[in-house]
């Protein structure tokens, strides 16, 4: 009964201290607002990629390619800036992922057949998007050197018909219609039906219909709801040294209370606080829009990362001697945790060293299952090892923690 | 009764307490005096149960408090020297949790917590956050949370450190109260007149040791000590030294620059008979005063050096 009496405490205590509850609970929210505001919003419009395009040739091709550029179903990804010289000032100040060059008289050296160049500058503060463009004025570059092979004599034409005063007569579109026609059909058994045929099929269910729900906050805030309740697992069992230090502690063992029933009333009071966070950080999610997916594989995920969250700061906690170093080492870790068990970025992205890392956080298993309902809609049973690692690594750091904080009770350490 | 036999604790090489016996009886003010870090408040957490002894026992009530810590605890209070209560809860709050520990509930509990409140005065603050108290005010909610259950047995460790003197003497009114009400009270200090106005008895302990038990009568008699004369005057410390130790009659406590301070023994010629030795000597003394044999004394007689050192 002394440890649920502690319990209500340590709730009341938060109640009493709606300013710093609510801090604790900024810091997710926030980090989840910003992420989702960098990168687009619900996730449904994308992320617009801002090119420069400094144009001297003016020429016909170089209105081909900015045309392609610009087409509806690029418009809303791509925006192309036209510049002038001062586009590489911009550059400079970073006002663009990427600035493309196409240098006078390219139009021209192209129709002759002889090469050319297109310059690419990148905007090195930012990672993926001037890989994106750089990637596509590869494949444009890729696609006019092979028409440039292929309709070698027809680009020629065209392009003395451009040079000439007069308007083209009749005779000559047409050969180069014809020519260009005899070329197509040429190609028939490759073009239509393409050798390759690239068919992207996104597998839906009932389940997985709604599990997509939430976009990029979707994405992010499972691993930041976890960062939350790390760092209110580490203000909750922080008490216990606070406790400590301020002689609360030694006071309350004068009452019937044994230095057992106070672990277990602060291991609990710890279990429920960040239960009770997870569940609001979940709900704000589910009021932006996530849709969690099964509330059962939620409820479970809630209830083994909680656990693992209390176990692992208890222990951190029955390690230190102070609460300085114990707000320091327990700060380490949370960080640490969450950059590399994939709380800011995707796994994806990091190098397959740390893959392997991440996996001995349990910041990875709790993002991991969450992910697994959030996009695949998966059932208990695919979750169930984030489960059994998330509550047995908890209740274990659980175990170890609490006999180690006891024994140094005993000694009259703490 | 509290008994305490044979109680010992090292923290290292260091004996935090060595080898204390004790008996606090019913209804009895009883003080620990000593300097700090004599060890007073490693015997209060070892008789409360919070610090394990390294030999000895504790028995409150014939119950030892390692054997049987619950029953024993449910009639102790402990007041610690360390404000211990909650600041970012009410005083309501602190006492409603106190209060529910030692199983107090519902109506009981509530009015308790008037009636405790109401006693420190600090009725009208009840719902008033601690974090908004004065240090004072703190001293008095902790000695609140001491007394809430109605232990029989109180224990209070240094209680009227760091405050004013209108708080002292409020808590020291409370203890009164509470010890004319039956409560025995276990008061460690190091304020020599707390425990010459408090206390029945005293015990006076240095470096974990017990050095003498008894009333403050008695204290005086054992040390052999009468009047103390405390003189002012223009010498050098060798000089007063040398000339007043070898006065019969006295006994020569301290020299401190311009300060000697003599005790007239109980078995001499007396006071009448040392003083004009002193004042017909070599010494210019500007200044004499004579004061009753107090613990001071008594302490400096036991250790050779004041209770403040």
């Amino acid at each position: 009964m002394a440890a649920l009496r502690i319990v209500l405490r340590d709730l009341k205590r938060l109640i009493r201290n709606p300013v710093r509850t609510a801090l604790l609970f900024a810091l997710p929210l926030m980090l989840a607002g910003i992420f989702t505001l960098v990168f687009g919003g619900d996730g449904g419009d994308g992320i617009s990629i801002r090119v420069l395009v400094y144009d001297e040739d003016d020429g016909i091709v170089s209105r081909l390619l900015q045309g392609v550029g610009s087409a509806p179903e690029m418009d809303q990804k791509l925006e192309l800036v036209p510049v002038g010289v001062e586009g590489f000032e911009m550059m400079e100040r970073g006002e663009a992922s990427a600035l493309v060059h196409l240098p006078a008289g390219f139009s021209k050296t192209f129709l002759d057949g002889e090469p050319t160049t297109i310059q690419l500058l990148k905007n090195p503060a930012e990672r993926f998007l001037p890989q994106v463009v750089e990637e596509g004025v590869g494949i444009g570059a890729e696609i006019l050197s092979e028409g440039s092979r292929i309709f070698r004599p027809e680009l020629e034409t065209i392009g003395k018909l451009l040079d000439s005063k007069v308007f083209p007569a009749d005779l000559a579109v047409a050969g180069i219609a014809s020519g260009v026609n005899a070329k197509l059909r040429g190609l028939d058994k490759w073009l239509f039906p393409p050798v390759i045929d690239l068919e992207t099929i996104t597998i839906t269910s009932p389940d997985t219909d709604a599990a997509n729900g939430g976009g990029i906050l979707a994405f992010f805030l499972p691993g930041l709801a976890m960062m939350g309740v790390l760092f209110l697992a580490q203000n909750a069992t922080r008490d216990i040294l606070q406790d400590r230090e301020s002689g609360l502690l030694r006071h309350l063992l004068t009452a019937p209370v044994s230095p057992g029933d106070y672990l277990m009333g602060k291991c609990l009071s710890v279990l429920v606080v960040t239960v009770l966070g997870f569940v609001f950080l979940i709900g704000i999610g589910s009021l932006a829009g996530v849709d969690w997916g099964s509330p059962l594989n939620t409820a479970a995920l809630i209830l083994a990362a909680s656990l693992g969250a209390t176990g692992t700061l208890l222990l951190i906690m029955s390690l230190v001697g102070t609460e300085r170093q114990g707000d320091a080492l327990s700060t380490i870790v949370i960080m640490v945790w969450c950059l590399v068990g994939g709380a800011f970025f995707p796994l994806s992205q990091m190098p397959s060293f740390l893959e392997s890392v991440s996996k001995s956080t349990l910041v990875y298993w709790a993002v991991d299952g969450f992910q697994k309902t959030l996009q695949t809609g998966a059932g208990l049973a695919e979750i169930l090892p984030n489960l059994l690692i998330l509550t047995g690594f908890g209740m274990g750091f659980l175990l170890i923690g609490a006999f180690v904080l006891r024994r140094r009770m005993a000694q009259g350490v703490l | 009764m509290i008994k305490i036999e044979g109680l010992q604790k090292s923290y290292g090489e260091i004996k935090a307490v060595d080898g204390i016996d004790l008996e606090v009886h019913d209804g009895e003010i009883f003080g620990l005096l000593g300097p700090n870090g004599a060890g007073k408040t490693t015997t209060i957490s070892m008789i409360s149960g919070v610090l394990k002894p390294d030999a000895g026992r504790v028995t409150i009530d014939d119950a030892d408090i390692w054997l049987e810590p619950k029953k024993v605890k449910r009639s102790l209070g402990v007041v610690p020297q360390e404000i211990a209560v909650y600041e970012d809860l009410t005083a309501r709050d602190n006492l409603s949790f106190w209060g529910s520990l030692h199983a107090l509930r519902g109506k009981n509990l509530r009015g308790r917590i008037d009636d405790a409140l109401g006693r420190v005065g600090l009725a009208d603050r009840a719902d008033s956050l601690v974090k908004t108290f004065s240090g004072g005010m703190k001293r008095r909610l902790n000695l609140c949370m001491g007394l809430l259950h109605r232990p029989k047995f109180l224990l209070l460790d240094e209680p009227t450190v760091g405050i004013d003197p209108q708080a002292r003497l409020s808590i020291l009114e409370i203890v009164r109260e509470v010890a004319g009400a039956g409560t025995t009270v276990l008061y460690t200090t190091h304020y020599m007149e707390e425990a010459q106005e408090l206390c029945d008895r005293i015990a006076i302990i240095d470096h974990g040791k017990i050095l003498t038990i008894g009333t403050l009568d008695e204290l005086t008699r054992q040390s052999g000590e009468g009047e103390v004369l405390k003189l002012i005057g223009s010498f050098d410390e060798m000089t007063a030294t040398r000339f007043l130790s070898g006065v019969p009659g006295v006994k020569l406590l301290r020299v401190m620059e311009d300060t000697a301070m003599v005790s007239v023994r109980t078995d001499g010629p007396g006071l009448l008979a040392v003083l004009p030795s002193i004042l017909e000597s070599d010494l210019t003394i500007d200044d004499v005063s004579i004061q009753k044999p107090s613990l001071q004394s008594v302490f400096i007689s036991l250790t050779g050096r004041e209770l403040r050192d």
